[in-house]
Formats: C-alpha cells, sequence, structure tokens
C-alpha cells in the first residue's frame, strides 16, 4: 500500500515536472528575483551596486511613482463599476427570442479582438474632428470639439471607457452563464408570490448571480491595476502625467530606460498592495461561495 | 404588456446595443473602402460614398503582410501546443492523483496569480537574454508557455472524468502515460479546444512582448507590425484601416466559428 501510493506519488512529480519547469522559470523566479534585484541599481549604464533601500525611499519621493500609484487607484474604483452594466446586457441577452445568439457573438468581437485595433479606432473616432464630437456637437452636448485624448481633464476617463467597452462582452457571457444556471422554477414561485419583474431581479437574480458578481470583481480590479495597453498605445501617460499608470511608469522605468534595479523596487511596491487589496476580495469570496479552491 | 411590444423593445435595445458595440468596427471597415479620404475631414467621413479596395491592394504591397501573417502564426501554433501540452500534463495529476505536496502545488499556483506583469516582464527580458533567446520566436512564446488559468481549466475538467477509466486501464496493464494519452485524453477535447481558443487569441493579439523580445521588425506579428505601421503612417488612414481589418479578421472568423465551444468554455471558468 505504501509502496503504491509512493510510486503514484513519483509518477504524479514526473507529469508535472515540465509545466512546473516552466512556471518556476517564468512565474516563480521573476516573484523571487525581484526581491534581491530591487535592492541594487542594476541598469545598463553603471556598475551594479547593492544600494540597500535606497531604491524604496526614492519610490516614495518620486513624484510621478505616487501619481501613477493614484491614477491606477481611480482605475480600480471605477472600472469594475462595468459590472452593472454587464449584467443588465446579460439579462438582454437572456431573452429566449430568435436572433438573440447572434447579438452575443456580436457584443463579444470587441473581446476577442486586439487593443491595438481598438486603440486605434477609438483614437481615430475621439481625434478633434472625429465622429464622437461630431455626433455630440449635433446632439447638442457639447458646444465646441473636445480633444478627448490630450486632455489632461478627459484622457484617464476616456482610457477608463475604452478598457470598459473591450471588456463588457466578457462579464456579459459570464453573467449569461449564471443566468442560465438559475432555476426557472425560481421565478415561477417568485412570480406566484406577486413579485414584479423589478423584484425578480433584486430578490432572485442578483443574490443568485452573486458568486459570479464577486468573480467578476476580482476579475476586473486585477485587470484595472494591470491596466497597460491602452494607455500604452494611446496616451503613454501623456498629457503629462494624467493617464500615467503603475505598470505604464514600471514598464517606462525598466524596459525603456533599463533601470532594472528601480523598476523591480516599484514592481515589489505595487505587488505588495495588490497582494494585500488580492486577499481582501478572496476574504469576500469565501463568505460569497465561489469555491476558489 | 402585450408581447409583441416587449418583442419590439428587446429588439430595439439589442440594435441599439449593438450599434455601440460594432459601431465602430463597421465604421473602420467603412473607412478601410474609402479610398484617399480622411477620416479628419470636417464633416467627418462616415459612410464610403463609392467601395473600393484601393487600400486593401496599397497596404498589402506596401507591408510584407505574408510574412506578418506567417510571424503570427508560428508564434500562436507555438503559444498554443505548449500550453496544451504543459498544462494537460501539470493539470492530471491534480485533479487524478493523491500524492504528498498536492496542496503546496496548489498553493503556490493561487499565489502567483496576484503578480503584476508589468514587473515579471522585467525579469522575462532578463530571463530570455541569459538564455540567449533574445530575437526569436521562442523568446516570444516561452514566458506564456503555460498559465495557471489554463491548469485550473483542465484541472475542472479532469475532475469530470470518472476514476473506474483509469483503473479499468491499470487492470489492463497499461501505463500511466498510456493511459494518460489513449484513455484520458480523448475524453477531454472540449476542454483542450477551450484553452486552445483562448491561448489563440491572446498570442494572435499580444503586442508589447514581441516588441521587446524581437530586435528585427522583420521577425513582428501582426499586432505589433501594425503599431509600426500607425507609427510610420498615421497620415495615411485607409492604409492603416485596411492594415487593421486584414489583422482583426483572422481572429473574429476564428471567434465566429467556435464561439459555441469557446462560450461554455468561459462559463465553466468560474465554477472554480
Amino acid at each position: 500500500m505504501y509502496k503504491g501510493f509512493r510510486s503514484e506519488s513519483f509518477t504524479a512529480w514526473a507529469f508535472m515536472a515540465p509545466g512546473l519547469l516552466f512556471l518556476a522559470v517564468f512565474t516563480f523566479w521573476p516573484i523571487i528575483y525581484g526581491v534581491p534585484l530591487s535592492l541594487t541599481n542594476y541598469s545598463v549604464i553603471a556598475e551594479t551596486n547593492y544600494v540597500g533601500l535606497d531604491n524604496f525611499t526614492r519610490a516614495f519621493q518620486d513624484h510621478n511613482f505616487l501619481i501613477s500609484l493614484w491614477n491606477s487607484l481611480v482605475y480600480v474604483l471605477i472600472v469594475p463599476v462595468i459590472q452593472i452594466i454587464s449584467i443588465l446586457m446579460a439579462i438582454l441577452v437572456n431573452s429566449r427570442i430568435p436572433g438573440v445568439k447572434m447579438f452575443r457573438a456580436a457584443y463579444y468581437i470587441p473581446v476577442v479582438t486586439s487593443m491595438v485595433a481598438v486603440a486605434l479606432i477609438w483614437s481615430w473616432l475621439l481625434g478633434n474632428n472625429g465622429v464622437v464630437n461630431y455626433l455630440l456637437l449635433k446632439a447638442g452636448m457639447i458646444s465646441e470639439q473636445v480633444s478627448w485624448l490630450s486632455t489632461s481633464s478627459t484622457a484617464l476617463y476616456v482610457l477608463m471607457f475604452i478598457t470598459m467597452w473591450k471588456g463588457l462582452g466578457y462579464y456579459m457571457m459570464l453573467y449569461l452563464a449564471g443566468l442560465q444556471g438559475i432555476p426557472a422554477d425560481l421565478y415561477e414561485a417568485a412570480r406566484v408570490d406577486g413579485a414584479g419583474p423589478l423584484r425578480l431581479i433584486v430578490h432572485v437574480t442578483l443574490p443568485l448571480l452573486r458568486p459570479h458578481i464577486l468573480f467578476c470583481t476580482l476579475i476586473s480590479v486585477m485587470g484595472a491595476i494591470r491596466v497597460f495597453d491602452e494607455v500604452y498605445i494611446l496616451t503613454k501617460g501623456g498629457p503629462g502625467t494624467s493617464t500615467l499608470t503603475s505598470s505604464v511608469y514600471i514598464f517606462q522605468k525598466g524596459l525603456e530606460q533599463f533601470n532594472f534595479g528601480y523598476a523591480s523596487a516599484l514592481g515589489l511596491i505595487v505587488s505588495v498592495m495588490v497582494g494585500a487589496l488580492s486577499v481582501l476580495v478572496f476574504r469576500l469570496n469565501r463568505k460569497g461561495g465561489v469555491n476558489s479552491y | 404588456m402585450p408581447r409583441s411590444l416587449r418583442y419590439f423593445i428587446t429588439y430595439l435595445l439589442l440594435i441599439l446595443l449593438a450599434l455601440f458595440m460594432m459601431g465602430p468596427f463597421l465604421w473602420l471597415l467603412s473607412v478601410s473602402l474609402m479610398p484617399g479620404r480622411n477620416v479628419f475631414a470636417n464633416p467627418p467621413a462616415i459612410l464610403p460614398t463609392f467601395i473600393a479596395f484601393d487600400n486593401y491592394v496599397q497596404v498589402w504591397n506596401f507591408m510584407n503582410f505574408p510574412r506578418y501573417i506567417l510571424n503570427t502564426v508560428i508564434i500562436t501554433l507555438l503559444g498554443v501546443v505548449f500550453n496544451i501540452i504543459l498544462s494537460c500534463l501539470t493539470a492530471y495529476p491534480l485533479a487524478a492523483f493523491r500524492f504528498k505536496g498536492r496542496n503546496l502545488v496548489f498553493t503556490l499556483l493561487i499565489s502567483t496569480m496576484i503578480i503584476p506583469s508589468a514587473t515579471a516582464m522585467i525579469v522575462h527580458y532578463l530571463t530570455i537574454q541569459a538564455f540567449q533567446l533574445g530575437n526569436t520566436f521562442f523568446g516570444v512564446v516561452l514566458p506564456a508557455a503555460v498559465s495557471v488559468f489554463n491548469i485550473f481549466l483542465m484541472r475542472q475538467t479532469f475532475l469530470g472524468i470518472p476514476a473506474d477509466i483509469r483503473d479499468s486501464g491499470k487492470m489492463d496493464g497499461a501505463s500511466e502515460l498510456r493511459i494518460f494519452i489513449q484513455l484520458v485524453m480523448p475524453l477531454v477535447k472540449p476542454g483542450i479546444a477551450v484553452i486552445g481558443l483562448l491561448e489563440v487569441m491572446a498570442f494572435w493579439n499580444n503586442f508589447l512582448w514581441p516588441i521587446v523580445v524581437l530586435d528585427d521588425p522583420e521577425k513582428y506579428p501582426l499586432a505589433a507590425a501594425l503599431t509600426y505601421l500607425n507609427g510610420q503612417f498615421s497620415y495615411n488612414f485607409g492604409w492603416i484601416a485596411a492594415g487593421t481589418m486584414i489583422s482583426v479578421l483572422p481572429i473574429i472568423l476564428v471567434f465566429l466559428f467556435t464561439q459555441k465551444y469557446y462560450m461554455e468554455g468561459i462559463a465553466g471558468a468560474i465554477k472554480g
């Protein structure tokens, strides 16, 4: 019996070895190696020296880094609001009417398209003489053209809008799966008790979607912290520092200016914050009953 | 509310939403079919007055599209094959075997999900340079050769396979590897299709990491080449629009033909 267990254990590790090897090199190693790296001034220009906690004290005095943290925080707080729209969309495409599958697919297309393409299209649509300004002027909602992406006060919100627009279909699909898992008799029972459409949503749909809501919020929070592509392609953090998010700033320091040591320290600070945030959301999750193993 | 009115309202909402979600793509298609027009003309060009494929022909001749498409296909295929093999091999014991250290592996896997990718990218860059894989397709693919998400998704699929199958294979004297390849793998084809599709999308659309790893723009995949084109010819809207259409059409077609699997798979991800 014992021998059997041991050989099963050996086989299990043999199966997992290739995958774990890759994870070790490309997932665990960056976490481990980031720590010693953050204590050096490793870069391509100067000799590498141990600098202790200098990078960290520098980080907290780095005005741009603090701004990038703030911008990321705004992103994290606002982008998950997308959930409300996605749930409404899911309820809409859950109707059993002819052709509804076609609409589901149409709403999902932004999700499968590359961010490069999406960013490009929106940058044109949002240009000074672009379609958005034209339509808003025609509708009388603005009185003069707005440079959406090159005005400090609007740029970050425009990027958030693009992030949300691209993500709507993904969350819609997850909620749709949740809706389809709700037994029809629950609605019947509530209807017999005299509940109207709004009460059905508030008292039947939303409570039963709770695990999905928590799961989707978690993914969108993580996505908002990591947000990179749309910012990098469209504004590179500008104008000024108005759209500088922490990922973009770390990338600029690390892979554009090749300050590997300093960038690792910044990454570590953000990782600790993300870690704390995830623990918080996971706690909520456990109560909500999502089985995250 | 009468049934017909409810239908009317539902379709109205569905169509308005479709305009919002698909409108930008339809407009891009429209711009790509307008030769020699400026998208920033006032009033902006929304619908083409006549349809022509000049932009497609010109951008196709100007940019080495076959080359970029080939690059993208190679990177995507490598990425998909690595992901399928590695995540199946890793997930199978986690679902079917009892062994010491199983919980440890789980904890390690979950803990990786909180690390922001920009941080990892710096060390990946140093690792790829150390392995002398800079400027190679392997350098592009390897850091994403296996993902924790795929492992969890496959584990979920393997959990649905009855234990009897493995036992019966053992009774017949088959090795574990043979049981895995001949008995278990054929039963999880839907799961494999899902992670395959997810990775096709991810690798096809990836633009940043390829730019970081590849020094030679001739090796760029489509999405990266597109940012390059946009930087060089930002005034030639028709060309860029046509180039963008060429890059997004394949992935949209793949999605439309496989959406059933894809959507079931996405939905399955949440059950944890």
